[in-house]
Parts: C-alpha cells; structure tokens; sequence
C-alpha cells in the first residue's frame, strides 16, 4: 500500500528517535524493522527529509559512514521529538478505530 | 548509532547561526543534493550487491526504485532543498530581525528618559506638521471639487480709479458686457456669468433660502448633471422675462419633496412667483457661492433691469479650451475687456477699463489666509526641523555611548552591516513609537483647526465664500495626512538612525577598548551636537518672536475702541415678504414692531439698521457739498447707513455735536443727515458741518439734506482706521431689508424668543432666522487674525519646548561624560557651587549663541509677518526683550537638573574605571 506523506513523516521522525541516521539508512531500517510491509518510495523519502528540516524537525549535518563514505546525517530536534510525541499518538489512536471498526465481527456493539 | 565521525565542513551550523555568520545559500544546497543523491545509491547499490546482485544489475535497480531516472530524481530533489534552504533563510531573516527589535526594545526601556524624550519631540513635531498640512491641504492644494477644475477661471473687470474712488481688479460685470464677452472671446470653451441672490419660499412653509441666477451654461461648464431632469435649455439665454425655471438641491429636494422623483414640472413658488422645477442638482454640489439650495436662470429679470449696461452685479467664471494656456487665456481676456470697454464707455472713468482671468483656484481663500497658511506651514517646517534636530543630537549622544559594544561586537566577527541593522531598528521603533504618538497629537490638531472657522473673512469676499467656508469645515485626518505622516517619520528614522549608526560602527577598534578612552568629539568646541544646540535655541527664538508679534497684533486688534458698545444686544435680520408690503408703508410697519419690542420686559432700546458695525462695510456712495450731479473724479466716497432714531442709543454711539434723529424726522419733512467725526473732518476741515447741505448718491437724497448731528466714530473694518459715515433715517428713505437691533438689561440670547412672537405678533409671515447678539456678529471680524496668532503661538510653544528638551540632554549628556572629570574636580575640592556653576554656564554660552543668531533670523521672519501685523512694527521692541528673557531662562531652568546631577557625582566611583 502507497504511504500517506503524513504517515512517512512520522515514520521518519521516530527512525531518528534512537539517533541520527542518514537517508538510506533510515529506509533500509524501515523495510527491516516492518518486515518487508512497508515499501518506502525512495525519492519520496528524501524530499520528506527536506521538508521536516525546512519545518525545523529535523537538523541536518555532514558526516561519514562506516564506509568511509560522506553522507548527509538527520537528527530529531526537540520540536521534532515533541512533534513526534503528539502526532503518533493520535495516529496510533486513529489506526485504532480503524482496526475497532474493520475488525467487528458483527454490527451492534459488545456491552 | 551509525556515523560516529563527524567531519567538520567549515564551522558547525549552530556556530555559524549564534555569531549571525550568513548560512548555506541555494547554489550549496544543489551541489548537496547531488551528494546526497550519489551517496544514497551507492548505499543501496552497496546493499543489494551484498544480497548477490551484479554491480550494473544493482546500479539499475537502484535507479528504478528512485522512479526510472536519475535525472528527475535529482531535479524533484533539488527542487525540494531549493524551497527548504530559501524557506530557512526567511526564517532566519525574521528571526534576527524579531531579535533586534527585542533587543532594541530591551534597550530603550532601560534608558526610558531618551526614549520618552525622542518620541515626545516626534509626536509633538510630526503631530503639529501633520496638522497644518491637512488644512494646506484642504484649503489650497485640495483639487475643487468641479471637472477638470484647474482649467476654470475667474473672469473680472479691471476698473481703473475714479476721483476718490479707488481702482480695483475684481469688478463684477453687467449683463450686456458680460455678452460682449460671450460672444467675442476665444480662449474658454465656455463662459458663464451667476450671482447670489437669496430668496424666500412662498409655497407652503415659508422659508429662506440662497440662490443662484445663472445662465445656461453653468451647469455644464463645471461638469455638473442634474442628477434628475435636465439643465436649463440654451433658448433661455436669449432675453428677459423669460419662463421661470428653477434646479434645485440635492438637500433641498430631498428636504422639502421628500426625494420624490417625480418632482419634475412640479412648482415652486420663489418671492410669490411660480416657478417650474426642471431638474435637481446632484447631491453635494452647492454653486460657486456656496449653500445654494436653488438655481435659476438670469434671465427671468426684466428685459430693462438686464440690459442695463452699467449695473454690475454678475461674477463670470470660464473654463479654459484645451490646448489654451493661462498666459494665453489671460492676454485673451485683456483684448476682449478693452472690446467691452470700446462698446461701453464711462464717461466717468478717467481711464480704460479692462478685464482679467484668474484660475478659480486662487480665489478660493481670501488672500489673507492664504498668505497666513503658508507662513505657518514655513513655521511647522521649521518646528519640524526643530524636532529633528533634537532627535538628531540624542542619537548621536546614543551611538557615542555605545562605541565600545559597538568595537567588541567588530572584533568578535560581526559584519558592519549587521551591526548596522541592529541600531537601525532602535530608531525604527523610536520613529514607529512617535509616528503613532504623533496620530494623536494631530487629530486634537486638526480638530482645532476646522473649528478657527472665519466666517466674516468669506463672507467678505461674497463670490468664493462658498468654497473657502466648505473646505474649512473639511480639515480632518485623512488619508493623505497618515501617508505625510508615516513619510515624515520614515525619513526621520532613517536619516536620524542612518549617520550615528554608521559612525559607531566605523570605530576604531583599539581606541575605544582601551582604558578611559575618551570621545573625541566631545571635547571640541564646536563639535556637532553643540551646534545643534545652538541651532535649536535659534530657530525657537525665531518662532517666538513671529509668535509674539502676531500675539501684539492680536491684542491690539480686539482692545481697539470700536465706537460702540456691542454688551448685550440682540440682533435679527428682518425682510417683509416681496410684494406683501408696499414701500411706502415699511416705515410704518417697522414702527410698530420697533414700539412692540419696547414694551417687552427688559428691553431697554430697539432700533433698526441696514447693516451691522464692524461687518466690512456696508453700502457705499459719493457725497457732494455742491449742487448739481456727482463728480466721480472729485466728490469723496462715504458709507451710508439707514438708521432708525433710537439706534444711536441702541449700540451706545455717543452724539458729538447737534441733535439725534426724532420721530419728527419722517417722510415729507425736511430731509435730515447725521454724519460721524471722519465724515466732519474730512467734508468739513476747519467749519461747523452743523446746518450745511450734503448731498448723498443713494437713498433719494440727491438733492441733499441738512446735517443735524455729529456722532462718534464706529468702526466698520477690524483691522484699519474708521471711515467717513453718514447716517440717513430709516423714515425718510424706505428700504425692504433691515436688522433690529434690541439692547436687553440682561443675557440678549434670553430674549430671543419673546423678540420673534412679537415681531410675528405684528408680521406673522415675515421669516425670521439667523438671530444673534452683537457680540457674536463682530467677533467673526477677528477672526483671521485670532486664527493666525493662536497656531503661531502654538507652534512657538512647541519650539520652546523642543529647545529645552534639546538643551537638557545635551547638557545631561555632557555631565555623564565628564563624570569623571568632575570627579577629580570635587575630589580637589571644587564646592558644589563652582561645579554647577560650570554646567549652567556651559549651557549659558550655547543658549547666548543661539539667541544671537536667532535674533538675526527673527528679524528677517518678522519682515515677512509684516503684512499679517496690525499696529506692530517688526522690530518691536518689548516683544524682542521678553522673548530674549523668556529663552534665557528656559534654558537655565533646562540646565539645571543635569548641573544638580553633576554636583551630587561621587568622586570616588568616577574615578574608578567607567
């Protein structure tokens, strides 16, 4: 299923949560950790970069990889983890409905 | 945790962004992209090969799952860090700029004494200026409110003297040359001739109201359409006695036919005739005479009354062809005024008539205001400069002060235009603060101003008392007064934040750091901050003395002896319907109101004249000690009053010599004149006039009468001598249109309504308004004057006060300065005494500079006053002295907080390290 860019934004923002990562290593850790689930649009994910650190989410730095080669590493702000905890809070609450609701075994509610 | 080594590109970005360094620009962040985008497909080239796939087989797979192409890849990224880094950047900007505003305000709270001061000047000097510039505004730049109004022209004639009866250029017309004038000029599109002529409503409620005569073309020529009907037809020009037709006004209509449109062929009875209503005017326009409520046409005079050559009554106005220039309209108007006087000619005249255009425009307001208006808006620019001058010291006072923040914040990497920046703003909310401060400031102005309304003045100048009273009343804060306003202050902020921003940052670094270091400037003698000084004290005392002359002259003006005694007089116009009251029986209709209101409780005298004291003057006419005809070349003009016998006694106007009129000087007795001093000594040099003839030109007393009394001299002028007066009574020469005048033992408004039921006790139908005391009729006669000399001494106050507030912190600046100086000083044991004697003397010396230029400068401004001045000689002595003292002490007393200061230093702290 093609991710909602609301969706991909958070998904980011608690991917940095433990730490600073740069671009590939943040979708590589997504299809990890998702099991394969979650395909990310590659060019989708650097433009959300951008914009959560245009919106001050996000800082960005310079630094190199284990690979000694040069790449661009994000880290979460403290408006970005204060963003991060309100924002999956409702959509963890709002997945929640959906799953109550697609999940009823039948129409009236269970007393 | 992945990237444990961090390579430092350049200085970290949160460094960067403390110190105010410039961040990334966007010709960066696409090379980043790049990067970026090179480093994420290696990495996941790195990631599939490591799965088992081949290097160009995971180079291509790489690229599909970024969407096929690189290419667009890299552009739809570069995009998106575009808009990121200019987005950041904007951030950025208007974070440093809500940082020096915060930083500013912080500062200029904590030294609230400069920043009260600097937005007090800018209120009271953008305020005062913005005040005067709205009646600038609305008196004499306001376009009039016609098409195209700078093409009209006021047409005149030029008479030249006759005998004593002095030329003059803005001669009315007659209706035969007014048609010469039609018909053989060529530089005005159209022409057209009006005159005010009131008249009373007959139909239903009986009403007074102005009117208009004018011809066909008016309307048209200002650009005027009747908002219903049509104007009068051009047919109607052709001769007298033609059809009475009427336009009347939008508040008119709306008044008396409640806005019925059809009013259309309805009628309207004007002075008992009939008249056809053919249109309305649209709603706002009044006629060039101001408060019109009715139009007519011209020609519904007799064909004799109209065809009268030498009867000038009509005002012309034309408007301009395109293409024809004022020059060229003027010469124009010259050649046609010498063809009317060749048509015309009066033997009387001992020279050529001519005629002459002037743009509408400048006859708008009397010339007197006119010239006051511009003085005073030269006197708010000065005050203005004043003003600016004050800022100007203080924020040069400011940045001195703050060279040594300015030389770390250098040394530590700040760029110059940063720094720049951050003063900037410390006069951008100074100048916000006052501009807004200053909206206050000249709201209360302009409410003053439109309220100085001289309405004498315009009623002096009949044909344009219409527009100037009208744009009085229209001086308020609009739309143009908040632009000058936010200009005035944009300019002064900017220039006055501008030079001491620029000079504080141009410090050199190893001067002010060191120790004790000491400004420069200060200790010359003739350094930028003294000279403003003594240019401030200058230029107050330069408004001072044009204030206190034009104060002089004031009171010279109203403490004049007007000849009579104005306490508690009521007055009312009074005029019988036309055609109700045959001629010869006025006197005895007067004649019983006047014995009607003499029984009332509480009036002690009533008497009727034509025309009031002190109203400018009333009717004119040549009187001749010899018999036969009138000699315009020799025969001397005098004003001629009607008078009925008591009226002498009404307004207290002593008797001289003789007798009053009595009752026995009635119609058919033998005809009597009463004449005043002037009239005695200017007729009569060296006799008796008592029992000699005079012959008067108007009133029927051609043949003459015998004078019988010499009374004193009642000005008719508020600002010039007396003139010659003869009195003629009301009994022996009928006229239809009088005032009563009613002399009460107590407050005269209280007796108004008994005055009018018993008049219309008497003549029920008369209409009866405009009831006022004497008091308020002639006060409008000063009104110009008082007018003038208030804004001046306003202006003069505003300078006085900017001066002092400009010579404390000056001198309060300088003791801070010195602190440590004055510190050694006491410390070797100066008194107190010799240290605030230093300071005051200090300021002394400035103030005496400023008071000798100034002295200079008041002279010249005086000469200018000179026409606006009644009595006073520009170099007037007591006034100069006083002013002279006054600034003196304004200064020491301005001096003298900063000098008590100075004495209470303590020597110890100032010599430690400032």
């Amino acid at each position: 299923m093609a991710l909602l860019k609301g969706t991909l934004d958070l998904l980011v923002l608690k991917t940095l949560s433990w730490g600073p990562m740069h671009g590939f290593e943040i979708v590589s850790w997504l299809e990890d950790r998702s099991g394969g689930r979650l395909a990310v649009d590659d060019a989708a994910l650097l433009q959300a970069l951008h914009r959560l650190e245009e919106r001050k989410l996000l800082a960005a730095e310079w630094g190199v990889t284990k690979n000694s080669r040069r790449a661009r590493y994000y880290s979460l702000t403290t408006a970005g983890r204060a963003y991060l905890r309100a924002e999956s809070a409702k959509m963890v609450d709002h997945f929640d409905a959906l799953v109550t609701i697609l999940g009823a075994k039948k129409r009236e509610a269970s007393s | 945790m992945t990237g444990a080594n961090r390579a430092r590109a350049g200085i970290r970005d949160g460094v960067r962004r403390w110190l105010r360094l410039p961040l990334r620009d966007a010709r960066h962040a696409r090379d980043e992209v790049d990067d970026e985008l090179e480093a994420f497909v290696a990495a996941r080239v790195d990631q599939l090969v490591a799965r088992g796939m081949s290097g160009d087989d995971a180079r291509r797979e790489a690229i599909r799952r970024l969407g096929g192409s690189l290419d667009q890849a890299r552009a739809t990224l570069r995009q998106s860090a575009e808009h990121r880094e200019r987005t950041m950047e904007f951030r950025e900007h208007i974070d440093e700029l809500l940082h020096d505003l915060r930083y500013a305000a912080r500062g200029l709270a904590h030294r609230l004494g400069f920043t009260l001061t600097v937005v007090s000047t800018l209120a009271i000097g953008i305020g005062a200026t913005t005040s005067i510039f709205s009646a600038v505004e609305a008196l004499l730049l306001r376009p009039l409110p016609y098409l195209r109004p700078d093409e009209l022209m006021k047409l005149t004639i030029v008479a030249p003297a006759q005998g004593s009866v002095p030329g003059t250029d803005e001669m009315v017309w007659s209706y035969p040359k007014y048609l010469v004038l039609r018909d053989n000029q060529r530089a005005f599109s159209a022409v057209s001739a009006y005159e005010a002529s009131d008249f009373i409503i007959t139909s239903g409620d009986v009403e007074r109201i102005h009117g208009e005569q004018t011809t066909s073309a008016y309307l048209p020529l200002l650009g005027i359409t009747p908002s219903i009907g049509h104007n009068f037809d051009a047919d109607i020009d052709a001769h007298g006695g033609a059809r009475r037709e009427a336009i009347i006004s939008d508040a008119l209509w709306k008044r008396r036919f409640n806005g019925d449109p059809h009013v259309v062929g309805k009628t309207i009875d004007l002075d008992r005739a009939p008249f056809t209503i053919v249109g309305v005017a649209p709603e706002g326009f009044s006629g060039l005479t101001g408060g019109v409520d009715v139009f007519v046409p011209i020609t519904i005079r007799s064909p004799d009354d109209l065809n009268e050559p030498f009867s000038h009554e009509f005002s012309v106005v034309g408007r301009r062809r395109p293409g024809v220039t004022e020059a060229q309209a003027r010469s124009e108007t010259a050649r046609v005024g010498a063809e009317v006087a060749r048509r015309y000619p009066d033997q009387h005249m001992t020279g050529v008539e001519s005629a002459k255009a002037e743009p509408l425009n400048n006859a708008r307001v009397a010339p007197l205001i006119r010239r006051s208006l511009w003085v005073l808006f030269g006197a708010v620019g000065l005050v203005l400069l004043v003003a600016c001058v004050n800022i100007a010291n203080l924020m040069l006072a400011r940045a001195g002060a703050r060279g040594r923040e300015m030389a770390v914040r250098l040394a530590l990497g700040a760029r110059r235009g940063r720094l720049v920046r951050l003063l900037l703003a410390e006069s951008a909310l100074l100048s916000a603060a006052g501009a807004l401060a200053s909206l206050a400031v000249a709201a209360l102005g302009t409410h003053v101003l439109s309220g100085l309304t001289p309405a004498a003045l315009a009623r002096g100048r009949r044909t344009v008392s219409g527009l100037g009273s009208v744009s009085f009343s229209s001086i308020h804060l609009d739309g143009w007064a908040l632009a000058f306003t936010a200009g005035v202050a944009c300019v002064v902020g900017v220039a006055f934040g501008l030079a001491p921003a620029f000079r504080a940052t141009r410090a050199s670094v190893a001067d002010t750091l060191k120790d004790g270091a000491v400004d420069a400037s200060r200790s010359r003698r003739f350094s930028g901050r003294r000279l403003l000084v003594i240019f401030e004290v200058a230029l107050a005392l330069i408004l001072l003395v044009g204030s206190g002359l034009m104060l002089r002259s004031l009171s010279k003006l109203l403490s004049v002896d007007t000849g009579f005694d104005a306490s508690n007089v009521l007055t009312l116009p009074i005029a019988p319907l036309p055609g109700t009251v045959p001629r010869d029986s006025l006197p005895g209709v007067y004649e019983q109101i006047l014995t009607r209101l003499a029984a009332l409780p509480g009036v002690r005298s009533v008497s009727i004249t034509d025309c009031p004291p002190l109203n400018g003057g009333c009717n004119r006419t040549l009187a001749a000690r010899h018999q036969g005809a009138s000699d315009p070349a020799h025969d001397p003009l005098v004003m001629i009053h009607w008078v009925s016998p008591d009226w002498f006694k009404t307004v207290g106007v002593p008797l001289r010599r003789g007798r009053p009129f009595t009752g026995a000087d009635r119609a058919g007795a033998a005809k009597v004149i009463i004449i005043n001093e002037t009239a005695a000594r200017k007729l009569f040099p060296g006799e008796d006039p008592i029992g000699q003839r005079l012959s008067l030109g108007q009133g029927g007393f051609g043949s003459g009468g015998e004078i019988v009394g010499v009374v004193g001299d009642v000005r008719q002028f508020a600002d010039s001598v007396a003139a010659a007066d003869t009195y003629i009574p009301y009994a022996q020469s009928p006229r239809a249109g009088m005032f009563i005048f009613v002399k009460t033992s107590g407050d005269p408004v209280a007796y108004a309504t008994s005055v009018r039921h018993a008049v219309h006790e008497i003549v029920p139908r008369f209409p009866l308004r405009d009831v006022k005391t004497l008091a308020e009729r002639t006060s409008a006669a000063t009104a110009t004057a008082r007018f003038s000399a208030t804004l001046l001494a306003l202006f003069a106050a505003v300078a006085l006060t900017l001066s002092v507030i400009g010579i404390y912190g000056v001198m309060s600046l300088m003791v801070t300065q010195r602190r440590r100086e004055l510190g050694i000083r006491m410390a070797l044991g100066a008194d107190q005494g010799a240290v605030r004697a230093m300071v005051v003397r200090e300021a002394a010396v400035l103030a005496a500079l400023g008071t000798l230029i100034g002295l200079a400068g008041a002279v010249a401004f005086s000469r200018v006053l000179s026409t606006l001045l009644f009595e006073v000689e520009p170099i007037d002595p007591p006034t100069y002295g006083a002013i002279v003292l006054v600034l003196g002490a304004a200064a020491l007393a301005a001096s003298w907080i900063p000098a008590r200061r100075a004495t209470r230093v303590d020597p110890t702290e100032a010599l430690r390290q400032n």
